[in-house]
């Protein structure tokens, strides 16, 4: 019952993404959603593996940025569909992580975390001296002026930015509730205790790495749409590691509305410091917040939910 | 409670008196002009990141530009305002922060941050809407967009990649005896990337034999592996595509090796910046670079010296460079060129604006401006320039002319180059 509320609320809220567009002709309320809405892609995907899992993946910006390049390998071989370099940036992303996992995963501890932190520096040096996607001169990727049903490219995007999100907290949510999620939980707690118990771990971990993965990607594929130039340094920004691991520490990492409430909060936070602070203190938002959180509520805005409704209730 | 009572019977008495004094003042104010809307110029710029140490210098020349405007009376009898937003020198913020300053700010008219990196991203939003598009030091932004109503400021020319370093190879063409091979390094990023591929083709040009052509990463710390392998083949000419920090590693690096081709120089962005002509004084003498407006007198145009004194006054206290001559100047003349077409075409209508930009000749503080068709310079003016007799590190020898005397183009040209590079040193 519970689930087909969710998804009630689900595709009520494509279609309110959907009808949002044939209302709103404000450019800026797309572009900040964009934003907003890949960051809780980010978030949900990175906390498969933070929250659930217990593998910190510091390395969020090279799996996005993959998506971004593969997106633009594509446009510039094939001038793919849209649907095709989202599907490909995901996969190729999944692949990624599913490689790294296989090379790190058998290990425990902090290797993996390392692993994923090289892995941001590796693919950028890659990308700087791979001509064909522009290297480190960048590349210029027109968006196309109009796109049928929708009354411009953005508005377009942004459909399809609710909607890949949507599934990527459709996914995360179904994780959860699974034996899945159940494994994955157990291995975040104790391990050994898990294997002894007889949980897959390598092919649970391989699996969360393999999912994370794929959905940075998806929501990195669309970048090149929406910047319109993409060159190494902000496809793999670290603003990208940092948010995708802030977001659900503020949010809370156990559940999958955690993600989507730090990325909510913290996201239109930046949005709205842009325009409006204007001066280096929005940088230090993510930090403060971040370290506040970490002091004050461990388990971040839902975990003090929670805990504040228990206390309430008994 | 009475206290209270008289108390809010006085405060309405006197709100009435406000009101009916507004409303008088406003009947007899003739047709209250002043109170007509602002013009509104909106951009985002780069105030913190990477570039802010620029971007910062850019917004303070063009509050000096918007101060100079009003006190003038305005733009059509109306106040310039600017609207500026932080881009935290990250392109992904670019779209929204243009999207707000045109849905909800509500801005006349937008320019353009500062970088190309800045500009490519707004530009699908103002080709959308057909806005006329100043821009601020983006090299060959347009040539994949190809949007008429784009204007560039810098002044690299009609063939940006091409045009940013010729000046330098005609130099060497002229010299006797006559350079024979050419070592072309560069940073791995935008910039030094297109400088040195223009070079190259310069190079080739000119029957040049390149005998070193590598890239190096934008991190790199330590350039004197670099410059020895270039030492170790001998070139007679080195033209170096570089961002400030790196600019000044190689020059360092190539004094400590001992460097001494006959030329050498050419992109090397940072020496323009006050920060670094101090730190390294006497290592620049010899070095033929890359400028766009130097303190000699055949570019003494007429305000610039005026800006310069305001600049220069404020920048202590905004903490930016305090001689201000690389890029303030040019974000000073890229809103005037705007500013005398919405003058002239007495109208904030986009198309018009842009028409009137294209089709005229502006007279600015970095000397006249003409566009061409791909919104670039017309013709280009970069200028290569020489460092000669600088003897110590102070600032205030900059300020004069006869430090950096101007080589190329013949028409700017303020003094003779010292050839070979070894003999300026």
């Amino acid at each position: 019952m519970r689930g087909r509320t969710l998804l009630g609320i689900a595709i009520a809220v494509v279609i309110g993404g959907y009808l949002t567009t044939r209302f709103v002709s404000h450019g800026y309320f797309y572009f900040a959603s964009y934003v907003i809405l890949q960051y809780i892609m980010l978030a949900t995907a990175w906390n498969i593996l933070g929250g659930y899992t217990g593998y910190v993946n510091f390395g969020s910006a090279a799996f996005f940025a993959v998506g971004a390049y593969t997106s633009i390998v594509l446009i510039k071989a094939f001038k793919a569909y849209f649907i095709f370099l989202a599907l490909a940036g995901g996969l190729a992303s999944a692949l990624l992580g599913l490689g790294i996992g296989y090379l790190t995963l058998r290990l425990r501890g902090v290797f993996f975390s390392i692993a994923t932190l090289a892995l941001a520096v590796v693919l950028q040096t890659a990308v700087i001296n791979w001509e064909y996607v522009g290297g480190a001169r960048g590349i210029y990727i027109l968006r196309a002026r109009s796109m049928p049903f929708f009354s411009s490219y953005t508005e377009f995007l942004f459909f399809m930015m609710v909607l890949f999100a949507v599934l990527s907290v459709a996914a995360a949510w179904w994780i959860e509730n699974s034996w899945v999620g159940r494994g994955l939980a157990a291995i975040r707690d104790n391990e050994e205790a898990a294997e002894c118990m007889g949980v897959p771990t390598l092919r649970l971990k391989l699996f969360a790495t393999t999912v994370s993965g794929f959905i940075m990607g998806l929501a990195g594929a669309p970048f090149p749409y929406y910047v319109t130039y993409v060159e190494p340094s902000s496809a793999f920004n670290l603003d990208y590691a940092v948010n995708s691991l802030a977001m659900p520490m503020i949010g809370g990492t156990t559940s999958w509305l955690g993600p989507l409430v730090g990325a909510v909060l913290l996201g239109a936070a930046q949005q709205i410091a842009t325009v409006t602070i204007s001066s280096a203190w929005n940088l230090l938002i993510v930090g403060v917040v971040l370290v506040a959180f970490v002091i004050l509520a461990p388990e971040g805005i839902v975990g003090l939910a929670l805990r504040l409704a228990r206390r309430k209730g008994g | 409670m009475k206290r209270t009572g008289r108390f809010w019977v006085r405060g309405w008495t006197l709100a009435a008196w406000l009101a009916a004094a507004s409303l008088l003042s406003g009947a007899w104010a003739p047709a209250a002009r002043a109170a007509e809307k602002p013009i509104k110029i909106g951009f985002g710029m780069a105030l913190t990141g990477g570039l802010a140490a620029n971007g910062k210098a850019a917004l303070l020349s063009m509050q000096i530009w918007a101060d100079d405007v009003n006190a003038k009376g305005g733009l059509l009898g109306r106040k310039v305002e600017l609207v500026v937003y932080d881009d935290q020198t990250k392109p992904a913020a670019v779209p929204a922060i243009y999207t707000k300053l045109l849905d909800v700010d509500k801005v006349n008219f937008v320019v353009s941050g500062y970088g190309t990196n800045l500009i490519a991203p707004a530009m699908p939003i103002v080709m959308e809407r057909g806005l006329v598009f100043m821009g601020l030091f983006g090299l060959a932004v347009n040539e994949k967009f190809q949007y008429k109503s784009y204007f560039q400021i810098m002044p690299s020319g009609p063939s940006p990649m091409t045009d940013w370093s010729r000046g330098f190879f005609d130099i060497a063409a002229k010299q006797t005896p006559k350079p024979t091979t050419v070592a072309l390094v560069g940073a791995d990023a935008e910039f030094a990337i297109n400088a040195v591929s223009g070079a190259r083709q310069n190079a080739k040009k000119m029957g040049l034999k390149i005998v070193y052509d590598k890239t190096y990463p934008p991190a790199t710390v330590d350039y004197t592996p670099i410059v020895r392998a270039i030492k170790a083949t001998n070139p007679d000419v080195v033209f170096v595509g570089s961002y400030p920090p790196d600019s000044v590693g190689m020059v360092q690096a190539a004094h400590e090796v001992g460097l001494k081709p006959k030329l050498f120089g050419g992109g090397m962005v940072g020496l323009q910046y006050a920060a670094f002509l101090a730190r390294l004084g006497p290592k620049l003498n010899g070095i033929v670079n890359y400028d766009f407006w130097v303190p000699e007198p055949t570019l003494n145009f007429p305000g610039i010296e005026a800006f310069l004194k305001k600049y220069q006054a404020k920048a202590a206290q905004a903490g930016v460079d305090p001689l201000g001559h690389y890029l303030p100047p040019w974000s000073y003349a890229y809103l005037e060129v705007l500013g005398q077409a919405i003058t002239a075409t007495k109208s904030t209508d986009q198309k018009k604006v842009a028409d009137y930009i294209r089709s005229h000749e502006f007279t600015t503080i970095v000397g006249k401006v003409k566009f061409g068709s791909n919104g670039e310079w017309a013709t280009s003016r970069v200028l290569q320039v020489q460092f000669q007799g600088i003897k110590d590190s102070k600032i205030d020898q900059f300020h004069k002319p006869g430090k950096r005397i101007v080589v190329y183009p013949e028409a700017w040209k303020s003094g003779n180059i010292q050839y070979p590079y070894s003999s300026a040193k």
